[in-house]
């Protein structure tokens, strides 16, 4: 009735108003005629039904709206109501059995009235969506004693479904606690994919109970492995949390690591990348750290579908990213039995095909949906037919290009996962990390360029937030766009930078694929977005995420005063 | 303690002669690759049999009782049994047989030495490998030898503790002013990181925390006699500086040989000071740059508006109030007044300035009233003056060099690398270099401005260098190679006392204050230190990068957020991430 109500009033164009109280990523919907808050009383309740990880999560969320306290920057002009404070949420599902996975339906409704007399309700399809209006519904609760916007009507859906962050956890390690805190944050942002990029050639940190050796002599060291215990923490808590995990164990390239274990399966391990006498094009790896999966050695495969069977035992998620990027040719042809094949006339790109027609069948036999870089498909020199990579089990990541890559992938059939550099990479703007690099050794008034680092300048949330990810595509082409990852590539990363990092850039992506980065009229919102993502960051900070800031905290109480209303000039 | 134990001296000079003669023998010891280093690394270093020592369980440090010394005794004591350190590339030492080093003793010529600009901070080391001596540590000063101590913490490691062994060590910086500059007003920082900055600097043998306290965006220090300023200026109850809190900060860096030298910004950049005074600053609260005006006719250098009214008696009231104060709650001579950055508009907007400059007065005329109004006040106070170089060599409102007295004024450098260096130096004046195309370490996270059409172009828009003022990102390198006296003559040199790395705080608070510091402002503390050239005169970046890999990791596990540098792979790859190219 209350909801019927609601949707009554014809209010046009009510989200664009600047409402008192926020939800980041911004809903679909919100409709909030007369905006107005309520107390939730002391003995508020959720009441849902019974299901493992939508109880862990009511119970957090509980806890977290009676404690949490939350004191916004900028007060929100918003009367208490004065009836009876807010009792219960009552939480509808229309199938509890949905499993976490691709494409599941995230959507919501949640209608909070202005009298404590009738109950707030949180209506989804599924546990997972349940999971998303929960968030927003925390997000609504502030001051103490708490209370809660109230008087409104939420409806809430994603553009995309697959929303995510790569955290690269080879080049550096990052212990489990800040794995279990990235989930946190994404869970925060309704984030749901983490894309757990971890292995490379500078070390493997994940422990497999068929090849243990692999972690025992790549990992950095005894205290810088993921055990099947931590995974399972990790996989459950990402449950817990409505974050699906996908596992990257990168190959053919990207293996150096495993050359500790079993030396005769990787070619040009331990090299030095890129050797003085030698052109650009002809290094062994993209940057320090060589090492290639020996395609044409049988032991490869006996290691590889170990290491896959463990990995897909352990993550439960049914896509498994395969890697696929950056294969060196240089780096295959240090090898005698790929060089005899050459001299045959055989080609690099021949035994990239070998490589995955030995592999990706091993993997969709489990069940898996197949996530490959783009290089597989796109790369310059190695690259393999589409016809090996059938689209109904590939999905292709791209990274390269912007949108010229994306139109690339879904005009030969594939669906796209997007973490386009130029404004998905995180870690970019940091210069380079190469030693001995005189490039920063230039007399004074030399030009410093764009700072050296090979994907400048830093991302920042507007670019990021900017970014169109079917940009140039038509409606059908749209719809193999999957959605997008943040990618923080770790060479100048680990622990002690991860929150400042990835948040709130990713809060950013966050929002661009949840609801958009345009309003109603299909203006870009990033000039109103700035306000709002201010507070949000503040709160993410207060709830444990050290969130970097974008703005002086004197811009976020004086709202206008640090535009600019000068269009940019290049 | 007793240091003129006659058994003490003969056997430490026994020692020093001994480690003297092997070196002797041994051209270019330093520049070998040591397997345990100190950053940043001392000026002479000589370790002909590179060997390792026990600590003994009751290891001590003998030194003479001093206020500040001795909580600097007793922590370092604490630190190099407890702290246990398992360096990234394990060192190839081996142990020597000889029984257990008892004890550091620590003899200092003269203990009355202030901290104070200027003070010597040299010292010297002598890590016998046999723990039948002591090892011995000289210092002229309390304060050189708190970083005699620093560099023999920094050689102790492993559990037990192990110290480095049969070394000497004797070391003076090149510069003597080497410090961070921290803006705590366009976003606060609690206590506690100022704490831990202070800290982090003492490790790096810095000695100057330029605290930029005040701006347009917050007033947080509480003054005694100006309490309003922060009562209204601060951005909350919780976002202040008490008295108490200060004098916490002053004390905490005497004991870890840091000064702290304040800066309250004036004329410009006094904004806050309006929310208590709206009467004596000029174009507060208004837009910093309207739609109708072009870039130099804008009313602040960014959003913040607000400059002192030099025409309104009041401004001075108000302004003695907070120089007297500030005075009081810090000690150090040096006083930082700012001065930078002041715009025509902000002023213009005034109708008593508009009256003035109808009479055919300038705007340079009003800042020369403000100077010679406030500069006497301040070194009446026994202060040397510190000002941005604006105060000289702004393009439209200066002053001329006569009313600012070389002898008790010092200019610090921002902009125009060394060009505004030399042309400093050139007038006669000292200067501190924080020039930002090397040391802002806030550059290249793109620009705050909200409504900035810039990252809204069509995807294929070159991104440049990013948007912000100062991009690109001063990397590590770019720090560490800087020449600060870059073109200038001996005697010019001389003038340059030294430099700042500076953090801005528009895009910066207490969630990313330590890595954006650490390592880039160990990276200067090495160049100011012992330079960044090697024996032969080259560049020693490449080298520089193991040593920092480990300090920075080193420094982590002493609780300092400082940000990797490159994979841990690198460092275990000694070489294999270079360029060659």
């Amino acid at each position: 009735m209350f909801t019927i109500f609601l949707l009554c009033s014809t209010i046009p164009e009510i989200s664009a108003v600047g409402y008192p109280i926020n939800v980041w990523p911004k809903p679909t919907t919100f409709l909030w005629t007369r905006p107005q808050a309520i107390l939730l009383s002391p003995n508020f309740t959720f009441s849902h039904p019974n299901h493992p990880y939508l109880t862990a999560a009511v119970n957090r969320y509980l806890r977290q709206v009676l404690t949490e306290h939350h004191d916004p920057l900028v007060k929100p002009r918003l009367n208490l109501t004065s009836a009876l404070p807010l009792s219960s949420l009552i939480i509808t599902i229309t199938d509890v059995t949905s499993p976490l996975t691709h494409g599941v339906n995230e959507s919501y409704t949640l209608t909070i009235p202005s009298s404590g007399s009738s109950n707030a309700t949180l209506s989804a399809h599924t546990v997972w969506g349940a999971l998303r209006g929960l968030e927003t519904f925390s997000q609504l609760v502030y001051s103490k004693p708490s209370i809660v916007a109230s008087g409104l009507y939420i409806s809430d859906v994603p553009l995309f479904m697959h929303r995510g962050v790569v955290l690269d956890t080879s080049r550096n390690y990052y212990p489990v606690e800040d794995l279990l805190r990235l989930i946190k944050a994404m869970s925060m942002n309704k984030l749901n994919v983490f894309h757990w990029h971890i292995t490379d050639s500078h070390s493997f940190p994940l422990v497999l109970p068929l090849e243990p050796e692999l972690a025992g002599k790549g990992a950095y060291g005894e205290e810088m492995k993921y055990t099947a215990e931590d995974v399972k923490q990790v996989v459950e808590f990402g449950m817990e949390y409505g974050v699906r995990i996908v596992p990257e164990i990168d190959m053919p390239a990207h293996t150096g690591s495993w050359a500790e274990a079993y030396p005769e399966i990787v070619t040009c391990a331990n090299m030095f990348w890129w050797p003085a006498e030698v052109k650009w094009a002809d290094r062994f790896a993209s940057e320090p750290g060589t090492g290639q999966l020996n395609p044409l050695n049988p032991k490869t495969y006996e290691v590889v579908k170990n290491v896959i069977n463990d990995v897909a035992t352990m993550f439960p998620d049914s896509f498994y990213h395969a890697g696929a990027d950056e294969i060196l040719p240089n780096c295959w042809k240090v090898d005698p039995l790929i060089q005899t094949f050459l001299s045959k006339n055989g080609t690099l790109s021949q035994i990239l095909e070998m490589f995955v027609n030995s592999t990706l069948p091993h993997i969709t036999s489990l069940n898996r949906t197949v996530v490959y870089w783009e290089d597989v498909l796109l790369d310059s020199s190695i690259k393999v037919s589409p016809s090996v990579l059938p689209p109904e089990n590939v999905i292709l990541h791209t990274w390269n290009n912007g949108p010229n890559n994306i139109k690339k992938v879904v005009e030969s059939g594939y669906r796209v996962i997007v973490s386009s550099s130029d404004f998905y990479y995180l870690d970019c703007g940091h210069g380079g990390f190469l030693g001995n690099d005189s490039q920063y050794d230039q007399p004074p008034g030399t030009d410093p360029g764009n700072g050296g680092s090979w994907c400048e300048p830093f991302k920042t949330w507007q670019t990021i937030y900017n970014y169109d990810i079917t940009y140039g595509l038509n409606e059908t082409e749209s719809k193999l766009v999957l959605g997008g990852e943040v990618a923080l590539w770790s060479e100048q990363a680990d622990s002690t930078v991860m929150d400042p990092r990835i948040w709130p850039r990713a809060s950013a992506m966050a929002e661009a694929l949840w609801s958009g980065n345009r309003d109603e009229t299909g203006k870009n919102r990033y000039a109103e977005a700035t306000d709002r993502l201010n507070e949000w960051r503040y709160r993410m900070v207060t709830r444990g995420i050290g969130a970097e800031p974008i703005q002086p905290l004197w811009c976020v109480k004086n709202p206008g005063m640090c535009n600019t209303v000068h269009p940019f000039v290049s | 303690m007793d240091y003129r134990n006659p058994s003490f001296s003969f056997f430490s000079i026994l020692t020093i002669i001994f480690i003297l003669c092997s070196i002797i023998i041994i051209p270019q010891i330093s520049a070998v690759e040591y397997p345990i280093n100190v950053w940043p690394k001392p000026t002479t270093f000589l370790w002909p049999n590179p060997i390792a020592i026990l600590l003994a369980g009751n290891f001590t440090i003998s030194a003479p009782n001093h206020r500040y010394l001795t909580p600097a005794v007793n922590r370092y004591l604490r630190q190099v049994l407890t702290e246990h350190h398992l360096p990234l590339v394990n060192p190839p030492l081996n142990l020597t047989s000889a029984s257990q080093l008892n004890t550091l003793t620590v003899i200092v010529a003269d203990v009355t030495s202030q901290l104070t600009h200027g003070v010597n901070e040299s010292y010297t080391i002598t890590i016998p490998s046999s723990g039948s001596t002591n090892a011995i540590l000289t210092a002229e000063t309390v304060w050189g030898a708190i970083r005699g101590l620093e560099t023999f913490s920094q050689l102790v490691y492993s559990n037990p503790s192990r110290v480095a062994s049969g070394l000497y060590i004797s070391d003076v910086p090149l510069f003597v002013h080497r410090g961070i500059m921290l803006d705590t007003s366009r976003n606060y920082y609690g206590v506690n990181d100022l704490l831990r900055l202070i800290k982090a600097m003492s490790m790096n043998k810095l000695n100057v925390f330029h605290w930029h306290i005040t701006d347009s965006h917050s007033f947080p220090i509480v003054l005694p006699s100006e309490p309003e300023l922060a009562g209204k200026g601060a951005y909350g109850e919780s976002m202040r500086y008490t008295v108490a809190d200060v004098k916490n900060v002053v004390e905490f860096g005497m004991e870890y040989g840091v000064r702290v030298v304040p800066e309250i910004d004036m004329p410009a950049h006094t904004g806050s000071w309006a929310e208590a005074y709206p009467e004596i600053v000029t174009c507060a609260n208004m837009f910093w740059w309207p739609a109708e005006s072009q870039w130099p006719d804008r009313l602040a250098s960014e959003p913040g508006t607000g400059q002192l009214n030099p025409l309104h008696p009041k401004t001075y009231q108000v302004v003695k109030n907070v120089v007297h104060d500030v005075a009081t709650m810090f000690r150090d001579e040096l006083y930082h007044a700012g001065a930078d950055e002041v715009v025509p508009n902000c002023w213009k907007t005034d109708p008593s300035i508009q009256t003035f400059l109808s009479k055919n007065g300038t705007l340079s005329q009003i800042l020369e009233i403000f100077v010679n109004t406030t500069l006497p006040y301040i070194l009446s106070l026994n202060r040397t003056v510190v000002y941005w170089e604006d105060v000289l060599l702004d393009a439209n409102i200066q002053v001329s060099p006569s009313i600012l007295p070389p002898e008790n004024v010092i200019l610090q450098t921002w902009n125009n690398g060394p060009n505004n260096t030399k042309k400093i130096v050139d007038s006669g004046y000292r200067v501190i270099v924080s020039s930002s195309d090397y040391y802002y370490l806030d550059c290249g996270h793109g620009d705050f401005i909200g409504n900035n059409s810039q990252y809204n172009q069509p995807p294929g828009t070159p991104q440049d260098d990013g948007g912000s003022w100062c991009g690109p990102f001063k990397t590590w390198q770019t720090i560490y190679n800087y020449d600060i006296t870059y073109g200038l003559n001996e005697a010019e040199s001389k003038l340059v006392l030294g430099g700042e790395v500076a953090l801005w705080s528009e895009q910066a608070d207490s969630t990313v204050m330590d890595p954006r510091i650490w390592p880039r402002a160990s990276a200067m503390g090495e160049a100011l230190w012992s330079g960044n050239q090697d024996e032969m005169g080259n560049s020693r970046y490449a080298e520089a990068t193991d040593r920092l890999n480990e300090w920075r990791y080193r420094m982590v596990t002493r609780g300092i957020y400082a940000e990797p540098i490159q994979p841990l792979w690198c460092v275990k790859n000694p070489g294999m991430c270079n360029a060659v190219h």
